[in-house]
């Protein structure tokens, strides 16, 4: 019973924030400078298509007006006509979202597993010289602007040595039939070498400090001394006990981290030429494409809202003394 | 005299702080019986935890073992390979902790942590596990369909209760129990105290119960070993020690505690406190506060010595121990001059 | 959380009551780490007051060879150019002293203001609770709905290209982690005994504030500040690296996309590149390790 008001709780507050995100964004592009139209509608559309495109955002309508017509043709799915693509941007904004999340998710599943395990090393190993070079080098990975690595590991390996392709998710002109096709491509993967390790670089460094800070403290814990006194081998008390409660808090941080993570997206898939909304949202912005910026923008922030979301019910599923009252 | 199942001898551990040693137990020397319940008792300090914990050979990570001996069935425990004591722990020395709050893992059930000592250090299968399980919680009086639940679900008694049932899983011959009850309420604390005398008197098992609460000991122990900063004061049999003890510092302890059963009396403190163990004393390390210090108390270290049998102090003026008895009963003779 | 800050009893006066705040901010001298943070702040704060007098050349300008030609792609070394020259003929090491002043400017700025709206927002909200800490618990969780890069980005489509757009968006969005944890510290000094006494003989609630609640938070807010400083100056690379910094301020950020921009990824001018980056890196973990050694005073724990 109160798992459920937990949750709906959690939904409303979820919807109240998308919400106000959407407003925010619909303000902000109404009150740029420029005629409030230039939103949606680029002088270089023809008269039809202008006249259409009023009608259907109510362009001529008063500004509250505007908000709901807005809010209902959002949740019919349409965000307007890209400038540049005269495309719909609903349809390029989704075309594009699963390059990006194959970027994110790749890069920190890449990053988690290393840094649980590397951050419990480094706890293991508490004291040692490992530690007192470990955490400092760690930190340094975090402090590195992520473009810049993506620049090191493009001149080096890419532009020096040859091995990896500078950039794209395929060769030129290589044709794949079905999305299927191209994800699984070999090709593909090899494109995403180079991306995914800078973007895992750059993330590991959260889980890894994470993973160790709880580790030193779970170890402390009297459990774990019972644990050695019942005589239990060392895989069980550090594994078996230690690192799985060490473990829950970092588990939540993936659902958070994938929110970040989608902003420092934008960077490295435009080092890159990652075709992903990132890479979308900053080319949308300098060649004023509002409709596709927007979308774009509404798309990332669309994901950091639900990973917020699955946070909170992530921690709230793993930890039994939440679930069982 | 059967053969004792644990011989302490001499047992000494030490704490490493910063460059130097502190000793926070010396020459522990004491007996414990098969199917008996040693009462190890003195103020928070005293070191009785440490002796106690000390002899799973799970210490904190700046103490030692710093000489003596542990005989446990024949073999003693300090010199043993770290191979060679684990073989023992949790089969043949158990260990109750103070709250079992925190000594249980909070993310798996009880079920599956009793499973856990029952299936990798008793070597049984799932099936013979959940049945011992069963068993133990029956044994324990805690319903077996509460297997499946987590520590946070169960009160402070019942967890107790739960760490009794992990204690016995494997039958073993010693269970140390560190200050089982101070956590819990009066009547809960009588209940677990019951559990324990059943576990003497139903399974032969010898329980070394450690407490700051002589009335627990009253309650439930056959032989009680007092000790004050890090030593060994007095040990004998529980109901000689307490009404004719022979150290001074027991003497006293007697009358800081109020006894239900009797009539309403003043309770007299014992004034001072227990020295620093970085810095004891020389001699008596009770000299400072004893009622009865000679000149002697404060150069010569005093051994334990046989005062009536297996009864023993460490005390110089041991064989005054009767009129000193009386002189310590009246409040004045522990009153500090001002 | 220490709350020994706090006298109880007599009011002092108003000086010892700054003294103490500030007194409050004590510097981790005691974890060498956090000494090399500070050494290496000491460093570029050197390096951005001096940049006139360290830098060989002034960093916009365009040099030229003794043929008259455009002294473009110099590899370090040649004709003096100590870190060698950009692709448009500028010299890089005067770009790279010049850049400490905007990478601090910007830092120590965006730094300021998002512990100062954060510290404020958590204490209005953990100090009045009710409806006031709910819209703002509200307002908090949509700043953390809100994708930060993107959102300068956009930022970035309206106003004019500034350096004060990464400061801009930062006070609007990242003063959220800073106002949860200030907001959960107040709640639990609110509740201490002497609050509730000052409470109860009539002070003022703007008195209680600022005699009791805030010098204990202070170092919090300190802590939370340095570690903006960090992202303030990594978030300023990374717009101007996508090109919507302020082309008029030579940045770290600003080098970096013009190597970019310039190929000289292919050219292998790891000259160029290279160096703006580790000074980012330097300054960026000098803040962690100062937080790190900071954060050991304030929540100390054993052997850490």
């Amino acid at each position: 019973m109160k798992a459920i008001t937990v949750i709906g709780g959690r939904l409303l507050q979820t919807a109240f924030v998308l919400l106000a995100v959407i407003t925010i964004l619909f303000f902000m592009f109404r009150l740029m400078p420029g005629s409030p139209l230039a939103a949606y509608i680029d002088p270089n559309f023809t008269p039809e298509q202008q006249a259409e495109l009023m009608a259907r955002f109510g362009l001529d309508q008063p500004l509250w007006r505007q908000y709901f017509i807005y809010l209902g043709n959002l949740l019919q799915g349409d965000l307007g006509e890209s400038f540049f693509y005269r495309q719909p941007v609903a349809e390029r904004v989704l075309a594009l979202l699963p390059n990006t999340l194959i970027l994110t998710f790749s890069s920190l599943i890449l990053a988690y597993v290393f840094g649980v395990f590397a951050g419990a090393y480094l706890a293991w190993k508490r004291g040692s010289v490992v530690e007192q070079i470990g955490v400092p080098l760690v930190l340094t990975t975090r402090a590195m602007p992520e473009f810049w690595l993506g620049m090191l590991l493009l001149a080096v390996f890419s532009f020096g040595m040859g091995w990896f392709p500078a950039g794209g998710t395929r060769a030129p002109g290589a044709e794949y039939d079905t999305m299927w096709a191209l994800y699984t491509s070999a090709d593909f993967w090899w494109h995403m070498t180079l991306p995914v390790l800078t973007l895992a670089i750059y993330s590991q460094g959260l889980p890894l400090l994470l993973m160790r800070s709880n580790m030193m403290d779970v170890m402390r814990e009297d459990f774990v001394t019972m644990a050695r006194i019942k005589g239990l081998s060392t895989f069980t008390v550090v594994i078996r006990h230690a690192a799985r409660n060490a473990l829950l808090p970092v588990m939540t941080s993936f659902a958070i981290a994938v929110g970040y993570q989608i902003q420092g997206n934008v960077i490295v898939e435009t080092v890159f030429s990652w075709p992903g909304l990132g890479r979308e949202l900053v080319r949308a912005v300098q060649t004023a494409d509002y409709p596709l910026a927007q979308g774009a923008f509404l798309m990332i922030a669309l994901v950091v809202i639900l990973m917020n979301l699955v946070a909170d019910l992530l921690y709230a599923a793993l930890d039994p003394r939440v679930t069982h009252e | 005299m059967t053969e004792p199942l644990l011989c302490l001898k001499d047992l000494s551990i030490a704490y490493r702080v910063g460059t130097h040693d502190t000793i926070a137990v010396e020459g522990a020397t004491f007996d414990v019986q098969p199917g008996s319940i040693v009462g190890l008792v003195g103020e928070s300090g005293c070191g009785k935890t440490t002796l106690a914990r000390s002899l799973t050979r799970v210490l904190a990570s700046n103490a030692r073992i710093a000489g003596g001996q542990a005989v446990f069935c024949g073999e003693d425990i300090v010199g043993l390979s770290e191979r060679a004591m684990n073989g023992l722990r949790w089969r043949e020395i158990a260990f109750i902790p103070q709250s079992a709050m925190n000594s249980l893992d909070p993310v798996y059930t009880v079920g599956s942590q009793l499973a856990e000592v029952l299936i990798r250090r008793g070597g049984m299968g799932r099936r013979a596990a959940r049945t011992r399980s069963e068993e133990l919680f029956e044994w324990v009086g805690i319903e077996t369909n509460r297997l499946g639940d987590y520590p946070h679900q169960f009160s402070g008694g019942m967890r107790q209760r739960v760490a009794i049932a992990l204690a016995l899983a494997l039958d073993p011959k010693l269970i140390i129990a560190d200050e089982p009850v101070t956590a819990l309420d009066v009547i809960v604390q009588r209940q677990i105290l019951d559990q324990l005398r059943e576990l003497r008197e139903r399974l032969g098992i010898s329980v070394i119960l450690v407490t700051h609460d002589i009335s627990v000991v009253a309650y439930v122990c056959d032989r009680v070993v007092v000790m004050y900063a890090g030593r060994v004061v007095e040990t004998g049999p529980m109901a000689a020690t307490l009404t004719a003890p022979a150290h001074p510092y027991t003497m006293g302890l007697r009358n800081a505690f109020p006894d239900l059963a009797s009539a309403a009396g003043e309770l007299t403190p014992i004034e001072g406190s227990p020295p620093d163990l970085a810095n004891p004393p020389p001699g008596c390390r009770f000299a400072p506060r004893c009622p009865f210090v000679e000149a002697r108390c404060q150069t010569d270290v005093p051994v334990l010595q046989s005062y009536e049998g297996d009864h023993l102090a460490a005390c110089h003026r041991i064989a005054e121990a009767e009129t000193l008895r009386k002189r310590a009963m009246a409040s004045e003779t522990w009153e500090v001059p001002a | 959380m220490s709350d020994a800050l706090t006298p109880v009893g007599k009011s002092p006066g108003r000086f010892t009551r700054l003294r103490r705040a500030l007194g409050s901010i004590r510097l981790p001298l005691h974890d060498p780490l956090a000494i090399i943070g500070l050494a290496i702040y000491a460093f570029f704060i050197v390096m951005a007051i001096f940049a006139p007098q360290i830098a060989t050349h002034d960093p916009n300008e365009i040099l030229f060879t003794s043929e008259f030609t455009i002294a473009a792609d110099l590899r370090p070394g040649v004709d003096g150019y100590l870190l060698g020259t950009t692709t448009l003929g500028r010299d890089v090491f005067s770009q790279i002293v010049w850049g400490a002043r905007s990478a601090l400017l910007i830092g120590l700025t965006a730094a300021f203001m998002v512990a100062l709206i954060g510290s404020v927002v958590g204490v209005v909200a953990g100090y009045f609770g009710g409806w006031v800490d709910m819209i703002l618990m509200r307002l908090a969780d949509v700043a953390f709905g809100i994708p930060f890069l993107p959102f300068v980005i956009v930022l970035a489509a309206f106003l004019e290209p500034s350096i004060w757009n990464v400061v801009i968006a930062m006070a609007l969005v990242l003063w959220r982690d800073t106002g949860r944890v200030i907001r959960s510290q107040t709640l639990t000094l609110r509740n201490r005994v002497y609050v509730e006494a000052a409470r109860v003989s009539g002070s003022s609630d703007f008195k209680i504030i600022l005699r009791h609640i805030v010098p204990n938070v202070l170092p919090l807010s300190f802590l939370y500040g340095s570690i903006a400083i960090g992202w303030a100056i990594l978030t300023e690379a990374s717009i101007s690296f996508l090109g919507f910094g302020d082309p008029d301020s030579i940045s770290w950020g600003y080098m970096l996309q013009d190597a970019y921009a310039s190929q000289a990824l292919s050219k292998g001018s790891y000259y160029w590149f290279v160096p703006p980056g580790i000074l980012i890196i330097l300054i960026v973990s000098a803040g962690f390790f100062i937080t790190r050694g900071y954060e050991q005073i304030l929540f100390p724990k054993l052997d850490r």
